[in-house]
């Protein structure tokens, strides 16, 4: 009965942490995949804005 | 600014956990009636009190939105729900731990038990309603008035122990109960580590809060995008 | 005074059109013998325990009949911009909405009744005996399913996702109503009176039934005006 006590308190903590480490591990990804997403969008703003300078020049030519 | 600020409390927390781990397992002594399983009480009502803490704050900050229409509170009020849930969520693991040495049996349906777990089930749609809304001021809205909507279920989570004859034990802390429940020594450490994890749960709020703004960024850019 | 009136004619004209159609309360009707008929072959319904188990089963099945009526509550307005109609009318948005939960609530308790004589008969239940108390326990039950079901029925009226965030939302808000109706008419099948337990539980469905309508007039405007 006691070892299981013991044990069982084990178990407690380690579920406890598990789950705030899970939760850290998937805020990390999600953090890596915004920050990843944010560098495409900004790539494709740049992109738009040096086609529509091109086509002004190519326009005011 | 707010980087260094997040370091330097999940730092703080991080010490201080170190400092209560230590005292929980090798300073205090196994508690009379219960063995060494009632060391799961340092993690399981300061995650319990964070969570709900975290329920209210959210309230406060919905009404707050809904109030000045800024979005921040909105994004706000989201990040504080999602790390409460994770919060009561160890909360319940760990309770059902306990209860399975102490009580024999992983769970029964008292009023503590009970309204925890519809909080849990009220809030985990608080999540889903944002997801199924796009347009930020409508989930904004929406979403704040359901968060209002279950802090009530919160109410009956913190008074069930009180108003209920439950199998959950009663208030032990002496701000409730004026002393007598809890030797001392443990009731500083209780706080103490209370201390710690509310730290860690702040430090991953303003995480969630600046991708929420980060999210908020990726959409303007886009919407820029598409107008191009 | 106003706005009690501007409510009520809200529900007449619900109750009208619901009556000239029949869509809910046929569905709703339907629906609850259906699931009272398969309880019949889950459990045995003449053994004793029927008698632990029969509120149980019959607040379950008014709450999930329930939400066939509440469904249609502001669903039925969208078709024609009827609710923008509404909402650009003088009508106070908290009328609005109160009115729906009126209309709601009679239906529900429509459903009810029909269901309490088929219930009655299938499960040899006399369920009669206490009118008085049964009438309490449904009628602040009803009230409180009604609300719940027309405040989160408007907050999801303009989703993608309408019919599946609305039973995740409102079953978990109406858990302490459920257990409530279930204790009280646990005792009342049971041919027992109220005690200060079932009153107990009386009080608690009468401040769940206020806290919801304060709440429900309070946000009316901010869930129905965009």
């Amino acid at each position: 009965m006691d070892a299981r006590n013991f044990t069982f308190m084990f178990y407690g903590f380690a579920a406890a942490w598990l789950i705030v480490a899970i939760y850290v591990i998937s805020l990390a990804r999600r953090g890596a995949r915004l920050k990843r997403e944010l560098e495409n969008v900004k790539q494709l703003v740049q992109a738009g804005h040096t086609a529509r300078e091109e086509d002004i020049e190519h326009r005011v030519r | 600014m707010r980087e260094k600020l997040t370091i330097a409390l999940a730092a703080a927390g991080g010490l201080l956990l170190v400092y209560d781990l230590y005292q929980i397992f090798l300073v205090l002594p196994d508690e009379a009636m219960q063995g060494p399983i009632y060391r799961i009480l340092f993690f399981h009502v300061p995650a319990a009190i964070v969570g709900m803490v975290g329920y209210f704050v959210a309230l406060v900050l919905s009404v707050l939105y809904l109030s000045s229409k800024d979005l921040k509170w909105d994004s706000l009020a989201a990040s504080v729900v999602e790390v409460s849930l994770v919060f009561s969520l160890v909360n319940i693991v760990s309770g059902s731990i306990w209860a399975r040495v102490i009580w024999g049996i992983w769970w029964t349906w008292d009023a503590r038990l009970t309204s925890a777990l519809v909080g849990i089930l009220i809030f985990l749609a608080y999540l889903m309603l944002r997801r199924a809304i796009d347009e930020p001021t409508q989930r904004g809205r929406l979403s704040a008035a359901l968060c209002i909507f279950g802090c009530v279920d919160e109410v009956i989570v913190w008074k069930s122990i009180e108003w209920f004859r439950t199998q959950h034990p009663g208030p032990v802390l002496s701000i409730r109960t004026g002393g007598g429940h809890m030797d001392p020594a443990m009731e500083r450490i209780f706080y103490l580590n209370f201390l710690a994890i509310l730290l860690i749960a702040t430090a991953l709020v303003l995480i969630r809060t600046r991708q929420e703004a980060t999210t908020r960024e990726i959409d303007s850019l886009r919407r820029l995008a598409h107008a191009m | 005074m106003k706005a009690f009136k501007q409510a009520f004619s809200v529900a007449r004209k619900d109750l009208a059109l619901e009556l000239r159609t029949k869509e809910s309360v046929n569905a709703a009707g339907a629906f609850s013998i259906a699931i009272l008929i398969l309880f019949s072959f889950a459990f045995d319904p003449f053994s004793e325990a029927i008698h632990e188990l029969a509120a149980g089963l019959l607040w379950l099945t008014f709450a999930f009949a329930g939400a066939l009526v509440f469904n249609r509550g502001f669903a039925r307005e969208l078709p024609n911009e009827c609710l923008d109609t509404l909402l650009a009318s003088p009508l106070a948005p908290s009328s609005l909405l109160i009115g729906k939960a009126i209309g709601v609530f009679f239906l529900l308790l429509l459903v009810e009744v029909v269901s309490l004589f088929v219930f009655g008969v299938f499960y040899n239940i006399r369920w009669w005996l206490h009118p008085g108390e049964l009438a309490l326990t449904c009628a602040l039950a009803s009230w409180g399913i009604a609300i719940t079901g027309s405040v989160f029925g408007a907050l999801t009226v303009n989703l993608r996702l309408r019919e599946l965030m609305l039973p995740v939302i409102i079953y978990p808000l109406l858990v302490p109503l459920l257990v409530g109706a279930i204790e009280m008419t646990n005792a009342l099948l049971g041919n027992q009176p109220f005690t200060s337990y079932e009153w107990l539980w009386a009080k608690v469905l009468i401040v769940f039934d206020i806290v919801f309508t304060s709440l429900a007039i309070a946000l009316a405007e901010t869930i129905l005006v965009n």
